[in-house]
């Protein structure tokens, strides 16, 4: 079988980039090493719930923002519900040290009230905050479609500031600036490390709007199985690359699948954790600088999951999420600390019946992969007995650290099941079970989409920046290196 | 470290890290044309740098105007004396 490009891993930055280089007419091939597509954000039901995994909400999904202008392009809106969060507080943010809590607003201006109610002192670092994030965040290249096609660059916040070091240069005041703070649980870096530019990148969004999708990731999911089939993509699904081979002058050939075939093609693009791609290349193919700067990529924590099933439904969680943190320090972001120092998300799980009042929670945690050492050569569905105590007293004891920390719910939940970071690592095939991949850090030089390889290119959120519109951007920005910035942007102009 | 130290580090950092041959190592050689650099190798050239010399590189002026290998021994002899001074 001959292609054009080969796109390795089907998530929300592999099914993209396969629909976007199928619309400009390329013959594409997709490779899942999941029995299924998208295994990250589909979701799964118990007990009658549907419960989200790897997709809750999203920012700039409101009409004409920059996500429903990609999911129109790629043909995808007439099969998608928004359901927009509750402008007024789409996040409760709960701080237990200070007492203190706050709805988080979404739209610049009832972010800026509201900050400037609860900070009256503070109104000049407000304004500075968040004029930079916004105007960050617009200058990204396919934020703006106004981007002169030959200078679409990332910015770079390799050197810093770091979003601590923006924010102490503002103010001295801990919770206004734990306020600002609280959103690093959206990218798992925590402030003293995450550049403001790429904080800025992925909070700029939801400040603009919040939605979730009718029916969650689960009818994403399906909606961007059907654009695959209509555009004829072949999707390879239960088995996964093995191998992105090469011939001897160093022009890419195929890839070699596990279930032993070939697909032949003269580019491929790479949507893997940079720590598998190297798996998948020959060891001469990348010089050894380049090796070892993707092996020693840091990660972002892992985490432990908590689904529960609810009783009466959580009336204001059905338009909002719940960030708790136990601490204004955020350093670390908590994943090595004891349960109750960690802070928690909290989300509501829907019920499958429309007019059922069940519905459920969904409770993360940051947690070590570390931590799972000692399992950490089992797999799904064979895991060892004290594992799964383990597993148990787990979910006990996030549950019990839940209804302290949020006792709108306490009495309400009886958890149904229970993730663990060797869960997340196995489903997801990500090799450290990791909930954003690897770090977007002040210091670290993440790869590029292009690579010395000719016709092997990245994307993913290793590249640009996780979350469902990062996933998204990152397609866009390979395909506009592979079919042209100039086209690309034009063929996405036509909808605005 | 005296600058020969300095020269015959980063000479060795770029043929282990950037498989170069050491005898293409002349301070006249060009990073793109003879040493057959391109743009994207200059991340990774920040990085062998940083590593080796244990400091950072900002995208400064003075790393632009870099066109050949003795442009950047130059440069890091600099840097290192700044850093002394
Ligand atoms: C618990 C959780 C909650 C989240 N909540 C949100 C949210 O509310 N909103 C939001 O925007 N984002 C959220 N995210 C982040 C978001 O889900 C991810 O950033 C995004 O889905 C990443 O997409 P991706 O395509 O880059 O990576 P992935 O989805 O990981 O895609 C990579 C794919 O490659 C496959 N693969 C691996 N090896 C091979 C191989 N050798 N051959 C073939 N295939 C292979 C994998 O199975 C995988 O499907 C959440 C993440 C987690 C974990």
């Amino acid at each position: 079988m001959r292609y054009d490009y080969v796109v390795i891993g089907a998530g929300v930055s592999g099914i993209t980039t396969a629909l976007i280089l199928a619309k400009s007419g390329f013959d594409v091939a997709l490779v899942e090493k999941s029995p299924r597509i998208a295994p990250l954000i589909r979701g799964f039901s118990r007990h009658g719930v549907y419960f989200d995994t790897g997709f809750h909400y999203t920012g700039s999904f409101g009409d004409g923002e920059i996500l429903d202008l990609f999911f129109r392009y790629l043909g995808l809106d007439d099969q998608l519900e928004k359901t927009p969060y509750d402008p007024q507080g789409f996040d409760l943010i709960r701080n237990l040290e200070a007492g203190f809590e706050f709805w988080f607003p979404y739209g610049y201006h009832r972010i800026r009230q509201r900050l400037h109610a609860t900070f009256p002192a503070e109104k000049d670092a407000v304004d500075t905050y968040l004029q930079a994030v916004e105007a960050t965040y617009h200058a990204f290249p396919y934020i703006s479609l106004n981007t002169d096609a030959f200078s679409v660059a990332m910015p770079s916040g390799i050197h810093g500031p770091s979003l601590q070091q923006f924010l102490d240069r503002l103010t001295d005041n801990r919770l206004l600036k734990w306020v600002l703070s609280i959103h690093c649980l959206l990218h798992g870096v925590p402030p003293e490390e995450i550049p403001f530019t790429n904080h800025a990148c992925i909070v700029g969004p939801y400040f603009e709007s919040v939605h979730g999708i009718q029916g969650g990731g689960g009818s994403l999911v399906r909606a961007l199985d059907g654009q695959l089939a209509k555009l004829g993509v072949a999707v390879y699904c239960g088995t996964g690359v093995r191998e992105i081979r090469f011939a001897a002058d160093r022009t890419l050939t195929g890839v070699y699948l596990e279930e032993g075939k070939n697909l032949d093609c003269r580019g491929c693009v790479s949507t893997v954790h940079p720590r598998e791609l190297l798996n998948l290349v020959p060891e001469s193919l990348f010089r050894p600088v380049y090796r070892k700067r993707l092996e020693r990529l840091e990660e972002t924590s892992s985490a432990h999951i908590l689904y529960a099933r609810c009783d009466s439904s959580l009336d204001r969680m059905a338009r909002a999420n719940v960030l708790i943190s136990p601490h204004l320090d955020l350093t670390g972001l908590g994943a090595d600390q004891a349960l109750q120092h960690r802070p928690v998300y909290l989300t509501a799980a829907r019920s499958k019946k429309a007019r059922s009042f069940k519905a459920g929670l969904i409770a993360i945690c940051p947690a070590s992969i570390a931590q799972m050492s000692r399992w950490a050569h089992s797999v799904n569905g064979k895991r060892p007995a004290d594992y799964v105590i383990f597993k148990e007293n787990m979910g006990t004891q996030l549950g019990r650290y839940i209804e302290t920390a949020c006792p709108e719910v306490a009495g309400k939940i009886d958890w149904a099941d229970c993730a663990t970071p060797l869960t997340l690592r196995d489903f997801s095939h990500s090799p450290f079970g990791s909930l954003y991949g690897v770090k977007h850090k002040v210091g670290q030089h993440n790869p590029l989409p292009l690579t010395k390889a000719p016709g092997l290119f990245l994307a993913g959120q290793a590249i640009v920046a996780p979350g469902i519109l990062g996933a998204v951007v990152s397609a866009f920005l390979v395909c506009g290196i592979i079919i042209g910035h100039c086209r690309l942007l034009k063929a996405l102009r036509k909808y605005r | 470290m005296t600058d020969a130290e300095i020269i015959a580090l980063i000479n060795i950092s770029l043929t282990e890290e950037f498989e170069l041959k050491m005898e293409d190592l002349k301070p006249e050689a060009l990073l793109f044309d003879d040493l057959e650099l391109d743009s994207l190798d200059i991340v990774d050239m920040v990085v062998v740098l940083e590593s080796a010399f244990q400091f950072k590189i900002r995208e400064e002026e003075s790393i632009r105007q870099i066109r050949t290998l003795g442009d950047i021994h130059n440069f890091v002899i600099n840097k290192k004396n700044a850093l002394l001074n």
